[in-house]
């Protein structure tokens, strides 16, 4: 049984006709299932932890980045708590433009037409970064100002110059250097740092940059002044420990993914 | 690769890039390709190859198994296999390598130390 999860903002008049789509979409495909549409004060884990225990098949995020990550969150918590089958697959049906980028490097193309993607059922297995005790699926980011990065606890990294920190499990909007491969299933995270000539993490960018990788097991960033940002959408305060997470996730992607 | 007005160091596949705004502290050791642009010091280890840029300076020993070296160190060289020295490169501190190959201009303080198969080729003083 496939299980939907919408977000609040999917209910909003303005996607009404957009959801009314996905949902005739879902028929034509015979992908029918559970919907549950989150409120002001319902929990998702508990709602997942309940669908999960019934027997659903596949959770299937409808929404945006921020629903996408706290699914992620919620299975990769249940999984590991081994109260779940560990190959659930998650799927995602994004809802808008609107912090979205996600589904675009999964190769997820947005509202009714992610249907499509979910049918074909493309399964990938993905590495999870694990922040204090949150899971993410794309990257973490924090300002170089005040930052201080310990590595392993053998080696610590002053920054220099102004720019920004991300720690990349699978990059959206970074520009890598070319000679650094960075993928959710290579089972490392990447540390990296751009500064001065590089403007914010955009895929285009004027001069050359200065940038540095890293590959680590554990880390640990320290700023009093600012929070991490995780996938793009949730906050996190420092100090935070940082490594790649044992639960790893099984995700309905798109032929035009990045990775 | 070394040009001087060149600060573009490339390698086809590297595990760690250490960029000229960058300062490491601590004992840094990887398995990887590393190419080091900026500052490191403590100590650098790596099974693989090493690339020092010509504007990076370095206060630390260093180990690999190959290396290209175009900025200051200060710190003794241990290289399993080739060591190349470019013009632009300020050593001081002794050097060991099975290979070695010593670019016009380039400055090197220290004892230089050739072995192969674990035999030292050089004659003893």
């Amino acid at each position: 049984m496939h299980v939907y999860i919408y977000d609040l903002y999917v209910t909003q008049p303005k996607f009404s006709n957009t959801i009314t789509r996905v949902e005739t979409r879902i028929t034509d495909l015979g992908l029918n299932g559970k919907i549950i549409r989150l409120g002001v004060m319902s929990s998702l884990y508990d709602s997942i932890e309940n669908e999960l225990n019934k027997g659903a098949k596949t959770i299937i995020a409808v929404g945006n980045n921020s629903l996408l990550n706290q699914v992620i969150n919620s299975v990769a918590r249940l999984t590991a708590l081994n109260s779940v089958n560990k190959n659930i697959p998650i799927g995602f049906i994004p809802i808008g433009k609107k912090d979205n980028e996600i589904a675009d490097h999964l190769g997820i193309t947005l509202n009714e037409e992610a249907c499509d993607i979910l049918s074909a059922r493309r399964v990938q297995k993905l590495d999870l970064g694990l922040i204090n005790n949150y899971y993410f699926l794309t990257q973490a980011t924090i300002t170089t100002e005040g930052t201080t990065v310990e590595i392993d606890k053998n080696y610590s990294i002053e920054i220099l110059e102004k720019g920004e920190v991300g720690i990349v499990n699978l990059p959206i909007n970074v520009e890598m250097p070319e000679n650094i491969k960075s993928n959710a299933k290579d089972g490392v995270l990447e540390l990296f740092i751009k500064t001065r000539n590089a403007k914010k993490f955009l895929p285009i960018s004027t001069g050359k940059p200065n940038q540095s990788v890293f590959s680590f097991q554990k880390l640990k960033i320290i700023n009093s002044k600012y929070p991490v940002i995780i996938d793009n959408s949730i906050n996190i305060p420092t100090p935070v420990n940082i490594t790649i997470a044992k639960e790893k996730i099984n995700l309905i992607v798109g032929k035009n993914r990045s990775f | 690769m070394f040009n001087k007005d060149n600060n573009e160091m490339s390698y086809k596949e590297a595990e760690t890039i250490i960029g000229p705004s960058i300062k490491v502290k601590g004992n840094f050791h990887g398995q990887g390709n590393i190419i080091i642009e900026g500052v490191v010091e403590g100590s650098i280890k790596t099974s693989n190859f090493l690339l020092i840029g010509n504007k990076a300076k370095v206060t630390a020993n260093v180990e690999a198994k190959e290396a290209k070296i175009g900025g200051e160190i200060h710190g003794n060289i241990k290289v399993d296999g080739y060591l190349e020295v470019a013009a632009t490169a300020k050593i001081f501190g002794d050097i060991e390598a099975n290979k070695l190959s010593i670019e016009k201009n380039a400055i090197l303080n220290g004892n230089c130390r050739m072995s192969k198969g674990g035999e030292i080729t050089t004659e003893k003083k």
